[in-house]
């Protein structure tokens, strides 16, 4: 374009000359040598615009401050035959560019759901099915029939159902010291009722302290509200990671100690140390630790006493590059401890009995090596229990001891070799078969107060969000002296 | 009951270990399936690369083509974290065959991934450092202090490393971010970085006006320059080396239609349905001898070249560990395939200091 303006500026030069040259007192023989050179000129500029049109020769304007070196680029964009573009041509992009927008502003307004902030809607469905060789039975309960079960065997329910918003409520662009938020809603069947209450499972603030842009540096956040608490492994495994149907037993309430439950508190959760394989794209933090001060009272409840529970988690990784043997070999250490109101039950009236220690100690192993996988957790609890005005507190001990065995038939469990680009909506078809033992002793002081149970189970994932499982359960309840076996299929989702 | 748990457990066991033992003890012939990957993606996410005559042979389904009558799937892999997912995918056994930028290919073999390499697949590739179109920035040395983006762990990272070393300056002198190719043209556009430093696939960003081009490696030498390189799996290459053989004659042919200068236009056409523009492939190779950059043989020079990117890559502790370099290199599969297809004197073989 640049030559453009040239030309036209010396053509219009040329002009302006030769009109000032009609106006001047010059004799005629000048004035015909000047209008020839004009001429001449002229022709030249012609035949130079011809061969300009001819070659569709592109003109760029060199910019940058190597020019010499990336002239080379310049003049390759004059042998392109493709630099220019017709009327046609540019008002067909023009009229693209404003359908497009038309469009989008028009979907914006009638099709799109809207957030404040950055958002992102996700959940998990679980459908199952279940049959029990040993017959369920619960019998009323004076005139309370809503509990009763007459002899079940099979049943049809929903596992998990939850639905969840994640988000970022500030963005720091400069070192990724981001403010995030977690909101998720869950829900499960309720026994004796047809009401499934959509229950608060995360309400939770992360501020994250240090940077986070760079995989080289470590780690550190601050989390505020209800959340799972950084215990062991299981308790924090979301439901689309975990092999299992059913939790392990230690984590839920009842049986086991309730962790898998939500509670309301301040956690800093953090790593250090991190190996980095760029070669890979892999990061394993030799150091990760989570510590902090939780309500002890579980979710959606405000505190039932002014005694915080701490809970406190440490987890060492061996720092080993990618390709080795010895990649996600690690070694937990967790710790929950607080205190309890005890409760003197006289009749139908209940009182104060002052307050009891409640302590967990967790000791965990996990080693995942596609193709397979081995996963370690024991779990020693202590509850001090109200006997009497007269008698000592009873100290109930506990001690739990889950093991999974998995291995995988398929390429999704690879993180790179799943994200790839492809025409469909490909996604690797992968198998994991497992075994798992769980057991819980109720009260090591007390006989028959052990629950065991054999899992051996199929995951099948057919999709990317999906997958299909099953699970064989040898249970052997030695509190209610019952053994039986249990088959559940599980069809789980999630979006 | 405790003996029934013992059968279950005893059966997961047998099952889990038997598997794979019979996977390992069928010898076949031929494999029921050969999985080749590569570390380009297309725009849109297409699984179509460009630059290279694996890319072009990927393109034309030449494999394809070449094992339908043996009944033998070949399965593409285009992975979108690049190198890196590769040396993934091969420490977990899940690729035969591939293209791989000099540095993950280093990095992969330093940390004992039992990987062939088998031929060279396209040098001289180059590198660019774009910025902002309103940025006053015209140099290295202007950038000092300032946000660059690149993808670590690919070829890109090595280049970057050496070529500011050789104008005096180190990583401390910037501030580097870690970005994919998408990602970081969107963060130039939104100011989130201050430049970014990539290949060939940034011109159809500077065309848009986008990013301003300051930067080209095209008149460094051919060490700081990028290049690829097809490994092979080491227990497919010895247990199918027949197929092996096969697989390598059809992409030195095509590395010889590729050579063709008068193949250019109907090339960068094919390279363009990865949704980069001809343009980009005209620009990219304006001044590369498209020859040379096609040449699979591993001669004195490119054998000389990825001993120096080793040696670069060990000085600035991207690569971690040593590597034999002469016994990593296996060329009999590309001579075998020079002297089927009659082609002995079609690429000049070059000494170790290009001549």
């Amino acid at each position: 374009m640049k030559q453009y303006f040239k030309q036209g500026a010396t053509v219009l030069t040329l002009l302006s000359a030769s009109i000032g040259l009609t106006h001047a007192d010059a004799d005629v023989g000048q004035l015909q040598q000047q209008v020839s050179q004009l001429e001449q000129s002229l022709k030249q500029l012609k035949t130079q615009l011809a061969q300009i049109q001819n070659q569709n020769e592109a003109v760029t304007e060199a910019t940058t401050a190597d020019e010499a070196e990336l002239s080379a680029d310049a003049e390759t964009e004059s042998d392109d035959d493709q630099s220019f573009v017709t009327r046609a041509e540019l008002q067909g992009l023009q009229s693209d560019l404003e359908n497009y927008k038309y469009q989008v502003q028009r979907d914006r307004d009638t099709k799109t759901a809207l957030s404040t902030r950055q958002l992102l809607i996700n959940g998990v469905v679980q459908a199952k099915a279940s049959y029990i060789d040993e017959a369920q039975r619960t019998p009323p309960t004076g005139t309370n029939t809503g509990m009763a079960v007459q002899d079940r065997h099979s049943s049809f329910d929903l596992g998990a159902v939850q639905i969840g918003f994640i988000g970022n409520l500030y963005k720091d662009y400069e070192e990724g010291k981001n403010l995030d938020f977690n909101l998720r809603f869950g829900t499960s069947p309720q026994t004796g009722t047809n009401n499934s209450y959509l229950n608060l499972l995360d309400a939770q603030l992360t501020y994250h302290v240090l940077p986070t842009l760079s995989a080289d540096t470590g780690r550190l956040s601050v989390t505020l509200g209800q959340q799972l608490l950084p215990f062991g492994q299981e308790v924090q495994a979301t439901e689309d990671l975990k092999p299992t149907i059913n939790n392990a037993l230690f984590s839920l309430p009842g049986l086991g100690y309730g962790l898998a439950l939500r509670e309301v508190g301040l956690i800093v959760r953090g790593d250090a140390l991190p190996t980095v394989d760029y070669g890979y794209n892999y990061r394993s933090p030799m150091i990760s630790y989570a510590f902090g001060l939780v309500n002890g009272n579980g979710a959606n409840k405000s505190d039932d006493n002014d005694d915080k529970n701490f809970i406190g988690r440490l987890r060492y990784t061996l720092p080993a590059e990618y390709n080795s043997w010895l990649r996600e070999l690690s070694f937990g250490l967790s710790w929950y401890q607080g205190k309890s109101n005890l409760f003197e039950i006289d009749g139908t009236s209940a009182a104060f009995a002052g307050k009891g220690d409640v302590l967990r100690k967790g000791f965990d192993i996990y080693y995942n090596h596609h193709p397979f996988g081995v996963t370690y957790e024991y779990v020693q609890g202590e509850d001090d229990t109200y006997i009497s005005q007269t008698a000592q507190t009873y100290k109930r001990e506990s001690e739990s001891h889950t093991g999974t065995l998995f291995w995988n038939f398929g390429e999704q469990f690879v993180k790179g070799f799943r994200n790839q680009g492809r025409y469909d909506d490909w996604w690797p078809k992968s198998y994991q078969a497992f075994y798992r033992y769980d057991t819980i002793d109720r009260d090591k002081n007390l006989a028959d107060q052990t629950v065991d149970i054999h899992s051996l189970g199929l995951n099948a994932f057919f999709a990317e969000t999906t997958k299909f499982q099953i699970n064989l359960n040898h249970v052997n309840n030695d509190i209610t002296n019952k053994s039986y076996n249990e088959l559940v299929a599980q069809f789980q989702y999630g979006f | 009951m405790f003996k029934w748990s013992k059968v279950l457990f005893a059966g997961l066991l047998s099952t889990a270990t038997l598997v794979p033992a019979v996977q390992s003890f069928a010898a076949e012939a031929k494999p029921t399936v050969i999985r080749l990957a590569s570390p380009l993606v297309g725009s849109g996410s297409r699984p179509v690369g460009y630059g290279n005559f694996y890319s072009t042979t990927q393109t034309l389904g030449l494999l394809e083509k070449e094992f339908q009558k043996d009944g033998i799937k070949v399965q593409w892999n285009n992975f979108k974290g690049a190198g890196p997912a590769i040396n993934e995918s091969y420490a977990n056994g899940l690729v035969d065959i591939t293209w791989l930028g000099d540095l993950p290919a280093l990095i992969g073999k330093a940390s004992r991934l039992d990987t062939k390499l088998i031929l060279a697949g396209g040098t001289h590739d180059n590198t660019y450092l774009v910025v902002a179109p309103g940025s006053s920035a015209k140099s290295w040395a202007d950038l000092k202090g300032k946000r660059i983006g690149f993808f670590r762990g690919t070829s890109v990272h090595l280049a970057l490393n050496q070529i500011i070393k050789k104008h005096g300056l180190t990583e401390k002198d910037f501030r580097f971010v870690n970005v994919d190719g998408p990602v970081g043209y969107s963060a130039l556009a939104s100011g989130d970085l201050d430049a970014l430093f990539t290949n060939q696939s940034i011109f159809p960003v500077t065309d848009r006006g986008v990013a301003k081009l300051i930067y080209s490696s095209k008149k460094e030498p051919a060490q700081y320059q990028s290049s690829g390189y097809i490994l092979v799996n080491s227990k497919f290459e010895q247990k199918y080396p027949e197929v092996v053989q096969r697989v390598v004659n059809v992409l030195v042919k095509q590395a010889a239609w590729d050579s063709n200068p008068a193949n250019k236009t109907e090339l960068f056409k094919i390279w363009s349905k990865s949704g980069l523009s001809y343009n980009t492939f005209v620009r990219a190779n304006d001044g590369v001898d498209l020859k040379r950059h096609s040449a699979p043989i591993l001669d004195a020079f490119n054998v000389a070249v990825i001993k120096k990117k080793l040696k670069a890559g060990q000085d600035l502790k991207l690569i971690r560990g040593n590597i034999d370099v002469d016994s990593w290199i296996e060329p009999k599969y590309v001579n075998n395939a020079l002297k089927t297809l009659n082609l002995q004197n079609y690429w000049k073989p070059l000494n170790a200091n290009g001549q």
